[in-house]
């Protein structure tokens, strides 16, 4: 067989062939292993390939199917470096991390092995999940499969690029401010940020706390749904992880009722900055949608165009905590110095790249005292607003449609290229994070070859609806699934 | 001439009696184990690893905080204290800054048998740091070592207001505080063990002058609150005299040297960045619970202190001492409940019981010997079966094998002269002997009787039966009259 | 861009989270951050006097957790990963002070 085939696959059709015994575990990730060495010196989406014990795994599996396949069984999974894999090094793209193997598994990789996945490997990424590019990894960018000179999104970018490439079926990565559905929407596939509080972050190594989710990035929506089902849920380790039972299949509505459903427009959405291509795309769906007699509304979100700031302060000044903990003491780098505070200065000053450090300074001031009330507090005050905004608008309508990001995918930055306009790129997608609600990024079009991705947010634990919405669409749409050749001469 | 005030507030930590710690499942037992050996991903602060409260330690913390009279606010909200240490593997606190636990409450306590109340500002939760070690036999030179099985270890602090007025006041309220945690089995209160640590705030002052405060840490025993801020007192006052200017620092106690020492470094606070934790969502704290763990309260050391002194007639001196360790305190109140003499037990305890006590090196709860043990042998005692210096040898013996006080008298063959004719000769002989007595006792003076007896068991040397005594002698007597 | 934080105020900043800064990446940082922080300002448009902070997104009651104590996974293999280890402990440079937590003034 040949990965090409399994271009429009979900996860029940890999399950099929398993059942009919047209392939093995084994032989189907080393086709994904194949696919990736021919991939990855072209668009390095991956830090590590797990390739020794995902064979083994394999085997192990080849030689033992059961009547019953667990919902992943024998599928091979792409991790963004962020997530803690028991054994296998996670470096969240820092040089800080470069030589750390966790201990443990993060309870959603638990969850995975349980399901019977297997670990393929982990993935690119912005340095500690901060950026929209994945340009700010310490071991060299990730590149767009569809045009090799741009920018996959990040801070996901790996794990989306891995999965628009189909080195991979599918991939877990982590949304705080778009990191999950902006690269999703530059690599043409499906990113899925869940409710906050739906997954559980136990392992997942903090950036924001209180906006980080793990987000799920498949080529079908159909995957989205089935990984859902696995890692979604309860857990006693996280203390925001929120007590209810796993999200289930049976809470998306037939497609009868997703028509009864109102969908909202929110025009701030729709700024003059907006690339025209991406507004045409979003507008056409639209279109779509109210030929099949789904009723659109407008809707105002007066507080978006304050978000980000907002935003952005509360996210650095929680990731300046977070990241005290790299110290050198117990586990990461370590820079010898000549005394305790010199090592401390030496080890945090080499490990952590300049991005990284930028938001731990911005972070640092807006905690301190004498400017807490100014930014922090204010940045809280704000998230207040833009909850509130969201619920209002669900007061009228179910669902919003609205871009997922201001631009196609772009160029690398240049040098000495404002940071505040590498984080416009976040505007979509920031606001519904702040607000903790559930959102999906869809492929929705293709602009001479780059992708055009489409958001859907919906109520918090309102997964069902949006899954279903986005499983309409994407029939609907019935747009050609990505397949970028690895071929020398293509660079469209 | 010298009047100054001193002003004296108190910061106590004391280390929450759970099993595990405060946000993981690690065990709470750390005293003499391996270092890093009570750790998990959570406590070692590793990347990714979350916290979870710990529910016995909100329930610890209410019960310390409610025997305080402090107000419960509704909901608990944990900060972040953010710096750099190594002991500290998050590089931050979770701690509670302007919403803690308990707020606005008080503590009663005697100080040189005068009630004194001070107030309580807060008492907070947080979690305990790291151990370090310095250079040493298990270290390369030049080093420090970081041992992460206190980490995350629970404690709740118990701030005063600058109410105390002496280091003897000091000393006093820091007792009973600890007291009051031992009574409500929230802490063991451990100086020497670090389960109860000091730090403490002092200035003086003078009608013109306003006082500066000195921040007093590693006093590690009541002795040393006690000697520490005797000198500080000194130093501050001599330099007043003088009309040199006093820093506000913080200085530690050297318990060697007898001085207080300036700690390098900084004036002024060091800027902790306090925000809520984001991994810790708030939790209510329901009147119902508080409502529960009020009426679950015991007998505090205070009410039982003055219950000694009122019910059992005992001295503020005596009823304190007895009410400091809760076990001896129930062991007391045990002992009357067969042998109600409140004032000869109190005695007793607090000579004999606790000599053998400190001889042996054990708690009362350790001991061999029980209430109705010590109320027998007392009962012997009373009626002079036994004089009273057998009795405290016979106490050593049952102390060192547990047997019951007869047995040690039958053992040791002071045995009891229980034949009756022996005995007839003898009562003979003293009566003989104390004809006053007996004209007394025919008079109808009972304690005439007591004496008669007394006089028996000092003939033979205590090793009368007493009850037969008794009986011999009243048919003697009445067959005299 | 207008200047809300001073190269001073920059400085001692990164002092406070550890972090040695060249003077040409101050520079840098100078302009990029408060590009970055004067656009907070706008925030000013809005009022929020009355307006309560969304410390945390809280859509019920936290799970507590048992008091009961269990053996932790990870920890001799984090030993084993230290940078530095001796006889069970985590090992540090020499730290002077028993209570020291602020720097010695060795950049600002």
């Amino acid at each position: 067989m040949k990965i090409e085939e399994f271009r429009d696959f979900s996860i029940g059709d890999y399950h099929r062939l398993f059942k009919d015994k047209e392939i093995s575990p084994l032989e189907l990730v080393n086709l994904f292993l194949e696919r990736i060495k021919e991939g990855e010196d072209k668009i390095h989406a991956f830090l590590f390939v797990n390739e020794e014990k995902a064979k083994d795994e394999a085997q192990k599996k080849a030689e033992n199917l059961p009547d019953e396949l667990p919902p992943l069984w024998g599928l091979p999974v792409a991790i963004k470096d962020n997530i803690c894999t028991r054994g296998i090094p996670t470096t969240c793209g820092s040089k800080m991390l470069e030589n750390f193997t966790p201990p443990y598994d993060a309870t959603v990789v638990e969850r995975l092995k349980k399901a019977g996945a297997i670990i393929l490997g982990k993935t690119n990424m912005d340095e500690f999940a901060m950026g929209s590019s994945t340009q700010t990894s310490a071991f060299g960018p990730t590149y767009n499969p569809f045009d090799r000179r741009r920018v996959p999104g990040g801070s996901s970018g790996g794990s989306a690029a891995s999965v628009c490439s189909l080195e991979a079926p599918f991939a877990l990565g982590s949304d705080t401010g778009g990191s999950v559905r902006q690269p999703a929407a530059f690599c043409g596939v499906v990113g899925l940020r869940p409710t906050y509080g739906r997954i559980s972050r136990y392992g997942v190594v903090s950036f924001a706390s209180s906006l980080d989710q793990v987000g799920l990035i498949t080529r079908k929506v159909e995957d989205a749904i089935t990984l859902l089902e696995v890692v979604s849920g309860k857990d006693d380790k996280d203390s925001t992880c929120a007590p209810y039972p796993p999200f289930g299949r049976s809470e998306i509505p037939a497609p009868e009722e997703i028509r009864k459903l109102k969908v909202g427009v929110p025009r701030e959405y729709f700024p003059s900055g907006l690339e025209k291509v991406i507004k045409t795309k979003i507008q056409e769906v639209l279109e779509k949608l109210k030929e099949e007699e789904i009723e659109i509304v407008e809707v105002y979100l007066p507080h978006t165009s304050y978000a980000l700031e907002s935003y952005y302060i509360v996210a650095a000044a929680e990731a300046s905590s977070n990241l005290a903990r790299y110290d050198g003491v117990v586990y990461g780098l370590r820079v010898e110095g000549e005394n305790l505070q010199d090592m401390y200065f030496k080890t945090r000053t080499l490990g952590f790249g300049r991005e990284v450090k930028k938001r731990i300074i911005l972070g640092t001031y807006a905690l301190s005292s004498g400017y807490y009330d100014e930014y922090y507090l204010k940045g809280m005050k704000v998230r207040t607003l833009v909850r509130q905004d969201f619920e209002e608008a669900f007061g009228k309508c179910d669902l919003l449609i609205t871009p997922t990001t201001p631009s196609l995918p772009f160029f690398p930055e240049k040098k000495g290229r404002d940071s505040y306009e590498m984080y416009l790129n976040d505007m979509f997608t920031v606001p519904s994070a702040m607000a903790g609600l559930p959102s999906l990024s869809l492929n929705c079009g293709y602009d001479e070859g780059l992708p055009v991705g489409l958001q859907i947010i919906g109520r918090p634990f309102e997964e069902g609806k949006l899954l279903g919405l986005a499983l309409f669409l994407e029939k609907l749409l019935a747009l050609p699934s990505p397949f970028p050749l690895f071929k020398e001469d293509n660079n469209e | 001439m010298s009047d100054f005030t001193t002003t004296i507030g108190l910061e106590v930590h004391c280390q929450l009696l759970t099993q595990a710690k405060m946000f993981c499942h690690c065990s709470t037992d750390y005293i003499g184990k391996e270092p890093n050996t009570l750790v998990c991903p959570v406590c070692l602060g590793l990347p990714g690893s979350l916290p979870v409260l710990n529910q016995k330690v909100v329930e610890l913390a209410l019960r310390a905080a409610l025997a305080l009279h402090c107000q419960i606010l509704p909901q608990g909200v944990f900060h972040r204290k953010n710096y750099f240490y190594p002991d500290l593997p998050k590089g931050y606190q979770i701690s509670q800054y302007d919403l803690p636990i308990g707020v606005d409450g008080f503590l009663e306590f005697y100080s040189r048998g005068v009630k004194k109340k001070v107030r309580i500002k807060r008492v907070h939760i947080e979690e305990d740091a790291g151990k370090l070690i310095h250079e040493g036999v298990f270290l390369p030179p030049g080093t420090s070592g970081v041992d992460c099985n206190r980490c995350g270890i629970p404690l709740a602090e118990v701030v005063t207001e600058p109410e105390l007025s002496s280091p003897e006041e000091a000393r006093d309220c820091l007792m009973m505080l600890r007291n009051i945690v031992c009574y409500l089995g929230v802490s063991d209160g451990n100086m020497e063990e670090g389960s109860l640590r000091c730090d403490a705030n002092i200035s003086l002052s003078s009608s013109s002058l306003l006082g500066v405060k000195v921040e007093v840490k590693n006093m590690n025993s009541f002795r040393s609150v006690y000697r520490a801020l005797s000198y500080e007192v000194e130093r501050q006052r001599k330099l007043l005299e003088e009309g040199k200017p006093i820093f506000q620092e913080t200085r530690h106690w050297d318990e060697v040297k007898g001085v207080t020492v300036s700690a390098r470094g900084k004036e002024g606070a060091e800027d902790y960045r306090y925000f809520p934790d984001p991994d810790l969502l708030p939790f209510s704290i329901k009147g119902e619970m508080i409502e529960e763990i009020k009426s679950e309260l015991p007998e505090l050391p205070l009410q039982r202190e003055e219950r000694f002194m009122t019910e059992y007639e005992l001295s503020q001196g005596e009823a304190e001492i007895l009410v400091q360790d809760k076990e001896i305190a129930d062991f007391f109140e045990d002992t009357l409940r067969d042998f109600n003499e409140p004032r000869m037990v109190c005695n007793w305890i607090t000579t004999e019981v606790f000599k053998n006590l400190k001889e042996l090196g054990i708690d009362i709860s350790q001991a061999s010997i029980t209430p109705a043990h010590l109320a027998e042998l007392l009962k012997m005692v009373d009626k002079k079966e036994i004089s009273g210096t057998i009795a405290k040898s016979v106490l050593e013996e049952m102390f060192a094998t547990g047997a019951r006080a007869r047995e040690v008298i039958t053992r040791r063959g002071i045995s009891f002269i229980s034949d009756e004719k022996e005995l007839e000769n003898i009562v003979r002989e003293v009566i003989e002997k104390n004809p006053q007595s007996v004209a007394d006792y025919l008079s109808g003076k009972e304690k005439a009787l007591q004496f008669l007896i007394g006089q028996v068991m000092k003939e033979t040397r205590g090793q009368a039966d007493p009850e037969l005594t008794k009986s011999i002698l009243i048919k003697v007597l009445s067959s005299e009259e | 861009m207008r200047e809300v934080i001073s190269l001073q105020e920059l400085k001692r900043i990164a002092q406070v989270s550890k972090l040695e800064l060249s003077e040409e990446e101050l520079q840098g940082f100078f302009e990029d951050i408060n590009n970055v922080v004067s656009r907070f300002e706008k925030l000013n448009d809005l009022d929020l006097q009355d307006i309560s902070p969304t410390s945390h997104l809280s859509w019920s009651e936290p799970p507590f957790s048992s008091d009961e104590p269990r053996a932790g996974e990870g920890g001799e293999e984090v030993l084993k990963g230290a940078p530095q280890v001796a006889n069970g402990y985590f090992v540090v440079p020499r730290v002077v002070d028993k209570e020291e937590k602020e720097n010695e003034d060795r950049r600002v």
